[in-house]
């Protein structure tokens, strides 16, 4: 198994994963926003002489390390002569300092890196791979890896459709826990690439789309049933089709990102779902899902789901019967109570 | 009031048994979980002061449907803190469903005539009043 362990960007975070880099194959991390930005929030800023330090750290360590450029939305910028100089400078900077792949989202950036640049160009899971067509144009365009669209992590026709397709290495992003066909995904992406990207950045109060997506969560908690992430223990449904897999979480605390490594790589793990899931990390202190009372849903279920919801209504079946809400959260009285038991 | 060194404190323990409890009342109320995801008691250089208390899962139609019992529950909290507030009001995501927070604050004479010159339960896209306590 290849893990592909997110950092939240300085040097110490760095330092304390690789206390446990036997488990990992490559550290991941986000560059300086003043050149492509990334299409997720960030935590740090690296400029080029720390990433050149905890490059050389990682590589010391035996461990890979990719920089994530996946901005979904550049406005344009990348095609301007300027933009096409600035971008082109940055990661010529990169690729001298020893960076071993480098992660975009737009197909102009995947010809152009792997065109010029001795590089591992891998398709960020922004560029939205669902399909075996769109699979076979990145790597015609020079794609070395893909992390598919976490839409069809569990559409397996689909995925064994991709691999059957492309040579590429192929890689699955594990525990995202976004809402399951997002409507606010391409929106929020673009909103992050502009607030993470080359000035001038938003000034936003609030994060319409995440605060949003909570919303319907805490309304509905079936939407993070539907979300398609995959479970420590379902890893091994997936081996013929890659043994490649990312962690997402890089806005996390080291601790929390090393519980997710340990669990990936021992295949279990024995506590609340919410705890492994990157992205709604807020509603792990509302909901507990204990991650053993999913076991054997992914084969029995999911696997040959036709996700026509309003006609099945197995997943709501399964949140009344798994979801629990914390009660009295943070008190000596706290206690779990069953999600029905709060919702009249 | 401080027990630093036993290992308790009154005021946070405090703050957490408020939050718990009025994350608890406010699902009974409105018969769905929410989230208080953070209570915090703010100052600021202009002399206002007060609570904040960030939802997640609250929406505006809540606070049509069940405003009296809302705001009572939000006076029952602000008198445990032993705090006056002379506004409380929502803070919304503008032309969304969401609120953000709820907020209780007593107004410090420069930001005062701010919220008694406003009219309506929308002064701003970004507010919705829940009670405003005019001078005398």
């Amino acid at each position: 198994m290849k893990l592909f362990v997110p950092s939240p960007g300085h040097i110490d975070s760095l330092k304390e994963l690789l206390k446990q880099k036997e488990k990992i194959y490559s550290i991941f991390m986000a560059g300086s926003p003043d050149y492509i930005g990334t299409g997720r929030s960030n935590l740090a800023s690296p400029q080029l002489e720390d990433i050149k330090e905890q490059t050389e750290f990682a590589h010391k360590n035996g461990v890979k390390m990719e920089l994530v450029l996946n901005s979904s939305c550049m406005g344009g910028r990348q095609l301007t002569p300027e933009g096409f100089r600035i971008n082109h400078w940055y990661i010529e900077k990169l690729v001298d300092i020893g960076i071993d792949s480098i992660v975009v989202a737009d197909p102009y950036l995947v010809e152009t890196i792997s065109r010029e640049f001795d590089v591992d160009v891998v398709v960020s899971v922004l560029a939205f791979v669902d399909s075996p067509q769109k699979a076979e144009f990145f790597e015609n365009l020079g794609a070395k890896s893909i992390v598919i669209d976490s839409n069809v992590n569990r559409h397996f026709d689909v995925l064994h459709a991709i691999r059957d397709s492309v040579d590429c290495e192929l890689k699955l992003l594990i525990n995202e826990g976004c809402l399951y066909r997002c409507p606010f995904r391409y929106a929020h992406f673009n909103f992050f690439s502009h607030a993470f990207g080359p000035e001038p950045r938003p000034n936003v109060l609030d994060d319409y789309y995440y605060l949003k997506c909570l919303e319907l969560r805490i309304e509905n908690p079936e939407l993070i049933i539907k979300s398609p992430w995959i479970r420590p223990e379902d890893i091994k449904l997936y081996k013929d089709i890659t043994d490649v897999y990312k962690i997402g979480g890089r806005t996390h605390f080291v601790d929390w990102i090393l519980n997710c490594v340990n669990a990936y790589y021992n295949e279990s793990y024995d506590g609340n779902l919410m705890d492994l899931l990157d992205c709604p990390k807020d509603l792990k202190d509302l909901y507990n899902i204990p991650n053993k009372s999913l076991d054997g849903i992914l084969e029995k279920q999911w696997m040959n789901c036709k996700k026509v919801c309003n006609k099945c209504g197995y997943c709501r079946t399964l949140t009344k019967k798994v979801t629990q809400v914390y009660s009295n959260g943070g008190t000596g009285l706290e206690k779990c109570l069953p999600w029905e038991a709060v919702k009249t | 009031m401080f027990a630093m060194g036993s290992g308790e404190n009154m005021i946070t323990e405090e703050i957490l048994k408020n939050r718990a409890e009025f994350e608890e009342k406010t699902r009974k109320l409105i018969g769905r979980p929410v989230l208080l995801i953070e209570l915090d008691l703010f100052a600021l250089p202009c002399g206002c002061s007060g609570i904040t208390a960030n939802m997640r899962g609250l929406e505006v139609d809540d606070l049509e449907v069940f405003e009296p019992q809302i705001l009572q529950l939000v006076k029952e909290m602000a008198a445990r803190f032993e705090i006056k507030p002379t506004v409380t009001f929502a803070r919304l995501v503008p032309g969304s469903s969401i609120v953000a927070s709820l907020n209780w604050r007593t107004l410090c004479m420069r930001c005062y005539p701010e919220f008694a010159r406003s009219e309506g339960k929308m002064p701003r896209p970004d507010l919705y009043m829940l009670h405003f306590e005019r001078r005398k």
